[in-house]
């Protein structure tokens, strides 16, 4: 019991100058009074809680969620799917704080778990978080640091082909770390505001980055050069001035770009660079990806948009978030294929079957 | 005699057959003389059986004359006068004689009835006089039996008495009493010797009885002068306890006073004697501002200590059940009756013990402990004196009253149900619902007050059951300190509310540097609402369904305002302010609706005040959080609004111009704008 209470104690991020200064054993009912006020604090701040970021680890049986705290939690997807799951199996296996600031996005390597938020990004074994040891491996910082504030990552992506991070972030540059060495070898610069998403076309070598000035840039990775630059506000089918010109989603599947924010979420033949199809969905779309033959996008609202390659919307799934910001579907384990998302709440919804939401993780 | 009396008659009889015709002829001569005595000596010398024989004779010779006359009257008639003179002269003779005859036999039959009347009678009444002395001398005798059968049956008083037994009598008594040659074999002597062996021995105790009394009032008389020697001291040592009075309080030291309450206390019922005993070794030793008094009525408490309530609760208990029922029966609206006995049971003790907490700033709590008797439960009521004036605010209404001063000083402590599990039986006989409905009358019965005068409950849903020796003196530090913090910060809440009703939030100079120095968004309006009405509003859901509005807590609703845009914020108010902080719920209406639930910026001004306010809670022990809270949900209004759709040239002048300084004014994924206020600089950045 007392050893419970004070895990509680330790876990939290409570200020301790009201913590109890007594002992534990004489003062028992003062102490349970402090775990209280210890528990309303949790309670708050699990309420004003968002995820911002998921990764599912190589093997596809954990799922990791990143929050605006800097938390990172692993989640057991098999204990959680298994059929006597119980509530405890929802919530998370290991809990562990990796940066100072709101975790924005997560990617999952071979055998590592990198993850990004404030200006740095931190390696993490998958091996070892399954094994509840969290030692940061590796910690790099991209671009050259301000004083007074420090650019914030808001999208890594792997590039297979020369194993290379891309990451987008605060600084309006996009950095290539050479995952082999741990240098950042190139920097792509062009866009006049920080970048929202980044994006890999795998078989051209494409690197696509959507940004908050409205601009969607195309850039060699061999040249690091702009090939190409969407001004997609600029499109009258696509803008939405209402809402801003900001690009926060791009995603590519071949010759296809999904790419969405500000404007309505688009769908574009990037040989002819025009939009074929744009989806009448409300609010602003923050995350989009295809699957089979369908996209699914997240933005604000608390539902999961099925929309058809044609420019329909075919269904939208309700959840428990108010808005969504990150999607991710399981493609590494075909026991555990499941698609999870995350929003301003401190549940993670997850989908067996699409049609309908399952169940939630929770933190 | 009467044998005598019978040969003279027979004697005489005998005379007179012989003399018959001269003594006829003698009593015809001396007729006119010596009738009466010759006639009865006569009849003494008469047979009467000749007498009897002479008469049928005479009677004969009657009916044959009779019939001769009747044959001759018959014959003379019928043969005419044959009858010679002479012959009818000689039968009117004989005729004649023998009519006398008769007439003399007749008298003297008559004479003979009256003798043998005389005799007889005589002869009864000597029967009678026999029968009467026979009858006398019956009784005599009955008499006489019942004299002996009374002498019998006489009880001696000596059998009564518990003699000493015969063995004891011989080893004892001396020998002129005892005399053994004559008792040994009379046993009437023995019980005379041992009755007067008794007598001996009573005359010597009652000798020794007399001497006793006399040595008695002779102490007694010696007592009775040592008290009045004892008293004469009294006046003295009054005078003297008087004249030291003075000194006393000059060297403050106020022994009276405290013999006078411990002479009181010892009254007091126990949970409010250990809390009096407690609370005043506490304040002795760690507090001097704590003061302790006894109030009540203390002949009342005193006639109560006295009988043994317990056993008669009980009985008095089921009578009473029963007599409900019957009551119950017979008509159906007792309601006078159940309200005496809930009286009854809900009387508390006529004293009760008063705490007078004293704070720096001159304020004083004031709290009234009762003991309810019969529930076996303390409840406490609370009352704050201020140096200052504090009726200006009026939403803090709620903030000093009794219900809410002291809800959950510790966990879960709303003091609106007994603690003790017992009552609720109790209640149910006498038809008490809820004990919430009694709490304004008595006073609450908070778990802190029952561990204060060491009562101690276990509860139903107990996870930790935990010993604690000296229940009462473990928690009266800590109570204290909570007590104390917790008025502090009401009246500073009560302060801080009367400013906010004028629209002022009061910024102290510690807290400055959190704020930038122009704030352009104003507070508009801070009124208190009910629970209701604020679970009723629509962005307030989430904290509700995350249990963070509780029926204890206060409830308040606040605007702020800058141009066309108004903030409405749902503020919790925990009764543990400062300890749990308020929380907020934001609702902006500006150019539409929007708020904390679909926001994400509005989203991240509440977690701005509810989440990182730690930084805001000023020095300790942090009364100004909730106007700190308020001036920053004014300046992340005034970010949220000038950073607002910044781009894209809307025709006319910017309602809300750039004066904020923001290095970026959206950050990250969910485009955040900078709420964060860094303090030397002056500029805003994200968190």
């Amino acid at each position: 019991m007392t050893s419970q209470l004070t895990a509680v104690l330790c876990r939290s991020s409570f200020d301790h100058q009201m913590a109890p200064k007594y002992n534990i054993q004489n003062h028992l009912q003062l102490f349970l009074f402090y775990i209280e006020l210890v528990c309303i604090v949790c309670v708050l701040q699990l309420l004003h809680m968002s995820v911002f970021s998921q990764s599912f680890s190589p093997c596809g049986r954990y799922l990791a969620a990143g929050n605006n705290y800097g938390e990172i939690a692993l989640f057991s997807l098999s204990a959680a799917l298994s059929p006597d799951a119980t509530v405890q199996s929802q919530k998370p296996v290991l809990t562990f704080t990796a940066h100072e600031g709101p975790v924005f996005t997560l990617i999952s390597s071979d055998c590592h778990l990198l993850s990004a938020g404030n200006g740095e990004i931190s390696a993490w074994s998958w091996t070892e978080l399954i094994k509840k040891v969290t030692v940061s491996l590796n910690t790099q910082q991209p671009g050259k640091q301000h004083d007074l504030i420090i650019p914030e990552i808001n999208a890594m992506i792997i590039n297979p082909r020369d194993n290379s991070l891309v990451v987008g972030g605060g600084d309006n540059n996009v950095h290539i770390l050479d995952l082999e060495h741990g240098v950042f070898k190139s920097v792509l610069q062009g866009h006049s505001d920080y970048i929202h998403c980044v994006s890999v076309r795998e078989r051209e070598a494409d690197i696509l980055s959507g940004s908050e000035d409205g601009a969607v840039r195309i850039w060699d990775s061999r040249m690091d050069q702009s090939v190409h630059c969407i001004e997609v506000y600029k499109y009258e089918s696509c803008a939405r001035p209402q809402y801003g010109k900001w690009i926060s989603c791009v995603t590519t599947d071949s010759d296809w770009m999904l790419c969405g924010g500000g404007p309505s979420l688009s769908l574009w033949h990037l040989r002819s660079l025009s939009p074929t199809s744009i989806f009448p969905l409300t609010g602003c779309q923050r995350q989009a990806a295809f699957h089979q033959d369908m996209i699914l996008a997240v933005g604000d609202g608390p539902f999961v948009s099925h929309c058809l390659l044609g420019g329909e919307v075919k269904a939208q799934i309700p959840c428990t978030p108010q808005s969504l910001n990150t999607l991710q579907l399981n493609t590494n384990s075909t026991e555990h294929r499941v698609l999870t998302a995350g929003g301003s709440s401190d549940h993670i919804e997850v989908f067996t079957n699409l049609s309908y939401r399952a169940f939630s993780l929770s933190f | 005699m009467s044998s005598d009396a019978l040969k003279k008659r027979k004697s005489k009889v005998l005379r007179s057959e012989g003399g018959t015709p001269e003594m006829k002829r003698g009593r015809e001569l001396d007729q006119q003389d010596v009738r009466v005595y010759s006639e009865e000596v006569e009849l003494d010398g008469r047979d009467p059986e000749q007498d009897y024989l002479l008469y049928k004779e005479s009677c004969e010779g009657l009916a044959t004359l009779m019939s001769e006359i009747q044959d001759l009257k018959a014959n003379g008639a019928k043969e005419g006068v044959r009858i010679t003179q002479s012959g009818e002269t000689y039968v009117k003779l004989i005729l004649c004689i023998h009519f006398m005859n008769l007439k003399k036999l007749n008298r003297l039959a008559h004479m003979r009835l009256k003798r043998g009347r005389d005799q007889t009678h005589e002869a009864k009444q000597r029967v009678d006089v026999l029968h009467l002395q026979l009858q006398n001398l019956l009784y005599e005798v009955l008499h006489l039996q019942k004299e002996i059968s009374k002498c019998l049956e006489f009880k001696s008083k000596h059998e009564d008495i518990d003699l000493v037994s015969e063995e004891e009598f011989y080893q004892e008594a001396p020998a002129e009493i005892s005399r053994p040659h004559l008792t040994a074999n009379d046993p009437h002597q023995l019980t005379l010797a041992r009755l007067d062996w008794e007598l001996e021995q009573r005359k010597r105790l009652a000798e020794k009885y007399k001497e006793s009394l006399a040595t008695k009032e002779k102490i007694q008389k010696s007592i009775e002068v040592k008290k009045e020697h004892l008293t004469s001291l009294q006046p003295g040592l009054n005078a003297i306890m008087q004249a030291s009075l003075p000194v006393q309080q000059y060297l403050s030291m106020p022994f009276e006073q405290i013999q006078k309450q411990t002479e009181v206390a010892r009254h007091l019922p126990p949970p409010l004697y250990v809390l009096f005993v407690q609370a005043n070794a506490y304040g002795q030793a760690c507090d001097k501002n704590l003061t302790v008094s006894i109030s009540g009525d203390v002949d009342e408490a005193k006639a109560l200590s006295k009988p043994p309530e317990d056993s008669q609760d009980d009985e008095s208990d089921s009578d009473a059940e029963e007599e409900q029922e019957k009551t119950k029966r017979r008509r159906p609206t007792t309601g006078g009756q159940l309200d005496e006995k809930r009286k009854e049971m809900l009387k508390r003790h006529p004293l009760s013990l008063c705490l007078d907490l004293k704070c720096k700033d001159g304020s004083i709590l004031h709290l009234y402990f009762y003991y309810l008797m019969n529930l076996n439960i303390m409840t406490v009521k609370t009352k704050v004196s201020t140096s200052t004036d504090l009726s200006t605010a009026i939403s803090a209404g709620d903030l000093l009253k009794s219900d809410t001063l002291l809800s959950c000083l510790y966990t879960g402590d709303h003091g609106r149900e007994t603690p003790n599990p017992a009552n609720r039986y109790q209640f149910d006989k006498v038809g008490i619902v809820s004990f919430v409905d009694y709490v304004d009358e008595l006073g609450y019965p908070y778990m802190w007050v029952q561990t204060l005068g060491g009562l101690h409950f276990p509860k139903d849903s107990s996870e930790v059951c935990v010993e604690i020796n000296s229940l009462s003196a473990s928690q009266m530090e800590s109570t204290m300190k909570l007590l104390r913090g917790r008025v502090q910060s009401r009246l500073a809440l009560h302060k801080q509310f009367a400013s906010l009703e004028h629209s002022i939030i009061p910024v102290s100079s510690e807290c400055q540097h959190l704020f930038p120095a122009k704030i352009m968004s104003s507070l508009a309006r801070w009124t208190a609402i009910t629970h209701e009405d604020y679970m009723d509003l629509p962005y307030t859901r989430h904290v509700t369904d995350a249990g963070l509005a509780k029926e204890t807590d206060l409830y308040f609703m606040t605007v702020v305002e800058r141009g066309t845009a108004r903030l409405h914020a749902a503020v919790v108010l925990s009764p543990r302010y400062p300890a749990v902080s308020p929380l907020f719920s934001l609702c902006l209406s500006w150019k539409g609706e929007r708020s904390g639930r679909t926001d994400d910026n509005l989203r991240a001004m509440e977690s701005e005040v509810n989440v990182f306010k730690s930084e805001l809670q000023g020095p300790r022990p942090g009364h100004q959080l909730l106007t700190n809270q308020i001036s920053r949900l004014c300046v992340c209004l005034d970010v949220y609004l000038e950073t607002e759709g910044q781009d894209d040239g809307v025709e006319g002048p910017r309602e809300f111009p750039r004066e904020k300084m923001c290095l970026r004014t959206v950050r990250g994924p969910n485009r955040l704008k900078p709420f964060k206020y860094n303090h030397p600089q002056g500029f805003f950045s994200h968190r």
